[in-house]
């Protein structure tokens, strides 16, 4: 199935991928993203938080994007 | 970016959008939700997830959104403090490339580009008008519009001079649940007994 998959990492990436039936949230990321802490990011399934084990749906867009954005003056 | 500096007395911050044939010419800076103060601005991450999804929507690829970080100094120097350098490494160290753009009050700016491939390497690059592209009118309103729905001013609460009550209501007031919490440090805790047992 096609999911629409989001994140900056690398190259950065928008496009759709093939997943196979039935791969959770946490697979996906781990895939796209690798060894990093997932708590870096902020990762939402079609606009919404989404627990690690939910399992991913023909059409769905997650999103894997940075938190704790911050600047500070001198 | 001068405009924005200068409505408020506090630091903002924003990304740069690129042109699609020219990675470095930044055509428009957009504001995402952010709480500031005179020394520092952090952005809403619930913010930033739909800034990416709205440019991807506009069918801009990240290299053109999500790459070149602006924010201001409202002191005199544009240099990176602690706190830029470290949000520069763990936000933007992991992609090919990135930008860290700083403009004080005076005029004064900074402009760092970042290689994360190949043999890696930073540069301190100029910053300057192409006045050779043509470009709009200015839009004052609509950039104090942009300010005035993104821009949140720390502000002290009474009596508590040390604690400061942000603004901005936290994304995660009401979502997500303890059961979100709990599946990603599971998760995480999977990871870590997983990388124990390769180590």
């Amino acid at each position: 199935m096609k999911i629409l998959v989001i994140n900056n990492d690398g190259g950065g990436f928008a496009d759709y991928v093939d997943v196979a039936d039935g791969t959770t949230v946490a697979q996906l990321f781990e895939r796209q993203i690798g060894s990093t802490k997932p708590s870096h990011y902020l990762i939402r399934v079609n606009r919404q938080p989404c627990p690690a084990d939910q399992v991913l749906c023909e059409g769905d867009r997650i999103s894997i994007t940075p938190t704790k954005i911050e600047g500070a003056n001198s | 970016m001068l405009f924005l500096r200068d409505y408020g007395d506090t630091e903002v911050g924003g990304f740069g959008i690129a042109a699609s044939d020219d990675l470095l010419f930044v055509e428009d800076i957009q504001l995402v939700k952010q709480v500031c103060s005179w020394a520092h601005v952090a952005f809403d991450d619930e913010s930033v997830a739909d800034f990416f999804d709205r440019q991807v929507d506009a069918e801009r690829r990240p290299e053109q959104f999500a790459r070149i970080w602006v924010h201001t100094h409202p002191g005199d120097c544009p240099r990176p403090s602690m706190t830029d350098e470290e949000t520069f490494e763990r936000v933007f160290g992991r992609a090919d490339w990135a930008v860290m753009f700083i403009l004080d009050c005076e005029g004064q700016s900074y402009a760092r580009l970042r290689f994360n491939v190949g043999p890696c390497a930073e540069v301190e690059i100029p910053v300057g008008v192409d006045y050779s592209r043509p470009f709009s009118a200015t839009e004052p309103d609509t950039w104090e519009q942009e300010y005035l729905a993104n821009v949140h001013a720390e502000q002290l609460r009474r009596g508590m001079a040390s604690t400061l009550e942000p603004v901005l209501a936290s994304p995660f007031d009401e979502e997500p649940t303890d059961a979100w919490y709990e599946s990603w440090f599971d998760y995480a805790a999977e990871e870590e007994e997983a990388e124990e047992l390769i180590l």
